[in-house]
């Protein structure tokens, strides 16, 4: 929404330029809504001086050109002037004509529409051996108008005389000197009043503190006898949708270009000049926020079957339109449409449609000045991708009840600089033009509670009759009533906000809430995160983020059925289709890069939410969100001093140490073929297993090395492997981080036992059962035992498996002896070896 | 055309046989059967040339597929001990150990939300963690956002298939939240939660945009509850937060589900300061405001006797300010030699 000072300074009763630039800004900015940008209109006409041709003629070397001699009054400095001390000027133009009162632009100022892009300075330089002083401008140049045919004339008539006289600035004409202010739009989606000109400017008033008064006109409609009998028919079965509709005919207007000073104001706020008839629409829009539509009375006619009949009315399937920017769409059955009896000619609210444009040949037209259901508007233009300017102003619901006004104003000032007589008119609204909706009761004290303040009845009233809000008092409550272009008072809430915002949040008293001394719960499951994430990066792994989207690709290349991931309607793009169904393949996309990037040896983990459709939902109906971490073991191909064995044991590794840090037991049974669960997709069964809590016997993750498939797709190396472990699951089970047990005070004795598998038992079964030899066997006489893990020996794949175990045993009374020991230790290799059997 | 059908499905389950009897798998692609399939094609007459043609690529292409997938089987490491501590005959000094903690560290972003979930928490604010997928209720409904709302096209959300919505703020948690704490009012308490987690918005990613990113939520509801309590609680966090004492102002702003509505900003500190104009000066940190009754209704609480404040701050912002990051996709980009600079 841009905002311009000199605009509103025209429509003001409050003298704004007592205002600094930076006044303004800070005003809008800490009370109203924030400021995307300001741009300074006046710098960029810096050294533009009005001027008269004195004379011209004939550029002896090029027919097109002339060689002219101007008056700047002798204002500017540093130019070759001739012995009358006027300066030589070489113009293309054909509108060349003594006494024409230019713009020009001496060597040295910048060509104004040339600042935003790439900023030409000009200079004296010769064309084709004549001197050439900088330029006389066009309107384009002069950032006016697109009209680039001759040079801008300027109209003493129009400006005033005292305005043209040669030497004058050129940025005082036009309003020029001008600051617009462009507010973002986001911060007025309740506020349909401040995308015009005059809504902010009354803001600004009260922020002020000073009263506003809107023009007489905008209160209450122009009166406007009616003299032609042009005649057109309409009618409203639409009433949700289209709350208001008002057509306007007026008969033989002169359709030509908007003065100059019209063209510059709307090319200020972002409007391109088109004619007098759609300029004024337009320029009525940036005033009051009230978009209007002017349609070519005879090309309508063309278009019904009898008399002259616009209605609106919901589109019908199968119908088209050609929109005023030549695109041609499909209308669906929920846009509204202004329509003759026979066709659309124009997607209401959004785009006028090209047949019933009003050009150079227009003689009479119909204006359209409507309400529409903000919904509907913003649907339809995110149905066919238009965002128009109309668009930003009706999806935020514009009132009603200033239709009647802005359309006399605007049927008042085309008359006026358009001609034409006013003809027929209609209009759709049964309710009556109240200045005010119906009040909201609100006590002093609800609005001091709810921002900390002590403002008296008084003050309160004083902040809203300052923008026109009517505040009486009833019954010591305030009855405060929004005058009929705001439709976002309902609530005592509303009231506060307008009150808390004219008086200033800033200057609210500041104080913290009064507290409790009860302690802050803290959250486990963060505080577990927290805890396993100190224990992995200080165990020389780092701790990654991916997406949450992953790609079909990476999907089906980690054994995953993309069928079971939540699939996006509008995603960016392939790469980020699907939420991912486990962290594991988001971790393994990123080793390749690693590894080129020249690290041999790491360790990346990644704790994380993931989905997978056939999980369910939960109780709300939202698909049950796992807690998972991730964690991925790399050696690179390059790596010359690898561990000589699986890569699995190292992964398990990193699951030993949390286990052992949090005192969890967990036990490795191997994946079997038939599980095929989606987190399994990437692990390779021969060398994986599920995670199991020993205690409840319940899988919580899995570990293991990539499949052969996984790993080429991903282009990983051989040695790598990882786990993937639900972490609420292992939070449930964890104990304290630390343990203490008590050592005994005796001696320990540390032996080694050998027991020989063939093949047939695993390394855990054979703890198993020597821990239940050495309990069994052990118990009665006391001993404390411990076995440690310390060489597992296979001579060929086929030969037995030798597991050396080192046993540390003591006892809580006494000092064992060697003998003693060692008769204990032969004893559960004998019961160990009977089992093997 | 029939008859050349039925040879081709006939070759199909005779090279399934004979492929089953190799050795080398590879050899199929040489097979007698394959090739006689090719001299077929030339006796036949052009018109029936390109459909058999297709049908002959089709078989080569699943053949294709039945080498790949047997080599893949070929080269699957074979069974190892997974109950095992480490491998049969690895010496003692090659078995698994942890990485050097050296090379160990903690993602930027993590270490920066268990930050200001401890300030939070050590000034009352308990912490729940957001969803990833939710619903248009959570998203928009009981956030004061009814079906079409104009401000709802400021978030451009993804959203799935089935109509489920990729969070764009940590405020889809506001509703659960709400109804989670509120026998705390009963019982003479406030709720106070901040709501740490990522977000997505479907935008374009480029050095400054992200379409995921990191949020955290605060809400704070009591009898009592004013906009200038908010303003207090915001600055004493930020000036935990930056250390030092921090000026703040607060702009009004649009949202649905807070009425007043702001955008809260900070006077830079001067460490994070460039220049000295006004746009220098102020840095605007986190959108936030009172509650709106809607929003209150929606959890059941009731808002004549309740008021509160909430806001949402993004996070990537604040760690890229402190550590002078250029680059917002350096945080998801996986890249060691990006993140192990962090600790």
């Amino acid at each position: 929404m841009k905002f311009s000072i000199n605009w509103a300074q025209h429509y003001s009763n409050i003298d704004l330029k007592t205002w600094s630039s930076d006044d303004v800004v800070s005003m809008i900015g800490s009370q109203l809504g924030a400021v995307e940008e300001v741009i300074k209109w006046g710098p960029r006409y810096d050294g533009i001086v009005v001027s008269r041709i004195v004379s011209f003629k004939k550029h002896s070397n090029a027919d097109t050109l002339s060689v002219c001699l101007i008056d700047d009054g002798g204002v500017t400095k540093d130019v070759k002037r001739n012995e009358d001390g006027f300066v030589q000027v070489v113009c293309g133009a054909s509108n060349v004509a003594e006494d024409l009162v230019v713009a020009w632009i001496p060597p040295g100022a910048t060509v104004p529409s040339s600042v935003d892009t790439d900023p030409y300075v000009l200079e004296a330089r010769e064309i084709r051996g004549e001197v050439s002083n900088g330029m006389l401008a066009s309107p384009k140049e002069l950032n006016i108008s697109e009209e680039h045919e001759g040079i801008l004339e300027i109209n003493p008539d129009a400006v005033g005389k005292e305005n043209t006289k040669p030497g004058t600035s050129f940025k005082k004409l036009y309003g020029l000197d001008d600051l617009v202010i462009d507010c973002e739009n986001k911060m007025f989606t309740h506020r349909p009043d401040c995308f015009g000109i005059l809504g902010i400017t009354r803001e600004l008033a009260g922020i002020n503190g000073q009263q506003f008064e809107s023009p007489d006109w905008y209160n209450s409609p122009v009166d406007l006898p009616v003299v032609s009998d042009l005649e057109i028919t309409s009618k409203n079965e639409i009433m949700d949708a289209v709350p208001r509709f008002m057509v306007q005919v007026i008969q033989d207007v002169t359709v030509q270009a908007s003065s100059v000073g019209v063209q510059a104001a709307l090319t200020r706020v972002g409007s391109r000049p088109v004619n007098n008839i759609v300029d004024l629409s337009n320029f009525y829009m940036h005033l009051t926020a009230q978009p209007t539509h002017a349609f070519d009375y005879d090309k309508v006619k063309t278009l019904c079957s009898g008399e002259v009949t616009i209605f609106p009315r919901m589109a019908q399937k199968g119908e088209t339109l050609e929109l005023l920017n030549g695109l041609t769409i499909n209308l669906s059955e929920k846009d509204i449409v202004i329509a003759t009896d026979k066709q659309p000619i124009a997607l209401a609210g959004i785009m006028g449609g090209s047949q019933t444009e009003v050009d150079d040949t227009t003689k009479s037209i119909i204006l359209e000045c409507a309400t529409f259901d903000m919904y509907t508007i913003r649907r339809s233009s995110m149905r066919h991708g238009l965002f128009t300017d109309a668009v930003t102003r009706f999806n935020k619901g514009q009132s009603p009840r200033q239709n009647p006004a802005i359309l006399a104003r605007l049927v008042q000032n085309i008359t006026e600089f358009a001609g034409g007589s006013v003809g027929d008119s209609y209009d759709s609204y049964e309710g009556k033009d109240l200045l005010y909706w119906d009040p909201v009761m609100c006590d002093i004290d609800f609005i001091n509670s709810r921002l900390g303040s002590e403002l008296t009845a008084e003050q309160v009233k004083g902040l809203l009759v300052n923008v026109e809000f009517k505040v009486d008092f009833d019954q010591g409550q305030l009855k405060i009533s929004a005058p009929f272009w705001r439709r976002d008072i309902e609530l005592p809430e509303d009231i506060v906000e307008e009150v808390g915002r004219l008086y200033g949040f800033d200057k609210l008293p500041v104080a913290l809430p009064t507290r409790v001394a009860s302690p802050t719960s803290v959250n486990p499951l963060m505080k577990f995160k927290s805890s396993i994430r100190t224990m992995l990066s200080q165990a020389g792994a780092t701790e990654v983020l991916s997406y949450s989207f992953v790609s079909g690709t990476l999907l089906s290349s980690s054994g995953q059925d993309p069928n079971d991931a939540y699939k996006l309607s509008n995603a960016l793009s392939p790469a980020l289709e699907y939420y991912r169904i486990s962290l594991t393949p988001s971790l393994l996309s990123k080793v390749h890069q690693n590894i080129r990037a020249g690290h041999d040896k790491f360790a990346i983990f990644e704790i994380g939410k993931t989905h997978i459709r056939s999980n369910g939902v939960t109780g709300e109906n939202v698909p049950n969100e796992l807690d998972m971490l991730s964690l991925v073991y790399v050696m690179s191909d390059k790596l010359t001093d690898k561990s000589t064995g699986a890569t699995y044991y190292e992964a398990k590794h990193y699951l030993d140490y949390i286990s052992s840090k949090f005192n969890i037991s967990l036990t490795y049974v191997p994946v079997s073929s038939a599980e095929g669960h989606q987190i399994h997709g990437p692990f390779n069964q021969n060398r994986s297993s599920l995670i199991i809590d020993a205690k409840s016997g319940d899988a919580i993750g899995v570990i293991g090395e990539y499949t052969f498939t996984t790993r080429k797709k991903l282009k990983l190396p051989e040695h790598v492997a990882g786990f993937e472990i639900n972490i609420a699951a292992l939070l449930k089970i964890a104990g304290p981080e630390t343990s203490y047990v008590a050592k005994s005070r005796y001696p320990h004795i540390k032996q080694d036992m050998t027991i020989s598998t063939n093949g047939s038992s695993n390394y855990s079964e054979v703890v198993k059962n020597v821990l239940q030899a050495m309990n069994e066997l052990g118990d009665s006489a006391g001993y404390i035992f411990d076995i440690q893990p310390l060489d597992i020996y296979q001579k060929e794949p086929e030969s037995p498996k030798q597991i050396t175990l080192r046993a540390d045993i003591s006892h809580p009374e006494r000092t064992l002896t060697t003998q003693e020991v060692g008769e204990f230790i032969a004893s559960v290799i004998n019961e160990v070896d009977k089992k093997e059997v | 055309m029939s008859t050349s059908t039925i040879s081709i499905e006939q070759a199909k389950d005779a090279l399934k046989a004979e492929f089953e009897t190799l050795e080398i798998k590879k050899q199929i692609l040489r097979s007698k059967t394959l090739e006689s399939l090719m001299a077929n094609l030339k006796i036949l007459p052009n018109e029936e040339k390109a459909e058999y043609g297709r049908d002959i690529n089709a078989l080569k292409g699943e053949i294709v597929s039945w080498v790949n997938d047997a080599e893949s089987e070929d080269q699957e490491l074979g069974p190892i001990d997974v109950t095992a501590p480490f491998d049969i005959n690895t010496p003692e000094n090659k078995r698994p150990a942890l990485l050097s903690t050296k090379l160990g560290s903690k993602h930027p972003i993590m270490i920066e939300l268990e930050y200001i979930v401890d300030i939070f928490s050590r000034m009352g604010f308990e912490a729940v963690e957001s969803r990833q997928i939710d619903d248009d209720y959570h998203m928009f409904e009981s956030l004061n956002f009814p079906e079409g709302h104009p401000a709802r096209d400021d978030y451009d959300t993804f959203m799935t298939t089935e109509g489920l919505i990729a969070p764009a703020h940590t405020s889809t948690m506001q509703n659960r939240v709400l109804r989670q704490y509120k026998d705390n009012l009963t019982n003479g308490l406030p709720i106070a939660v901040v709501i740490p987690d990522r977000v997505f918005r479907n935008e374009d990613v480029d050095v400054t945009h992200e379409h995921t990113f990191h949020q955290f939520e605060g809400v704070y509801i009591d009898k009592d509850v004013n906009v200038g309590n908010l303003i207090a609680t915001l600055k004493a966090f930020m000036s935990e937060y930056f250390g030092q004492e921090i000026k703040a102002k607060l702009q009004p702003f649009y949202f649905p589900f807070t009425e007043p509505s702001f955008e809260f900003a900070i006077e830079r500190p001067e460490s994070l300061r460039k220049g000295d104009t006004e746009a220098d000066m102020w840095l605007e940190l986190l959108g936030c405001g009172m509650i709106h009754p809607n929003v209150l209704k929606a959890a059941d609480i009731d808002p004549t006797v309740y008021t509160g404040f909430a806001w949402g701050c993004g996070i990537e912002r604040l760690v890229m300010m402190k550590n002078s990051i250029e680059d917002i996709r350096h945080f998801q980009s996986g890249k060691l030699d990006f993140l192990r600079q962090f600790s």
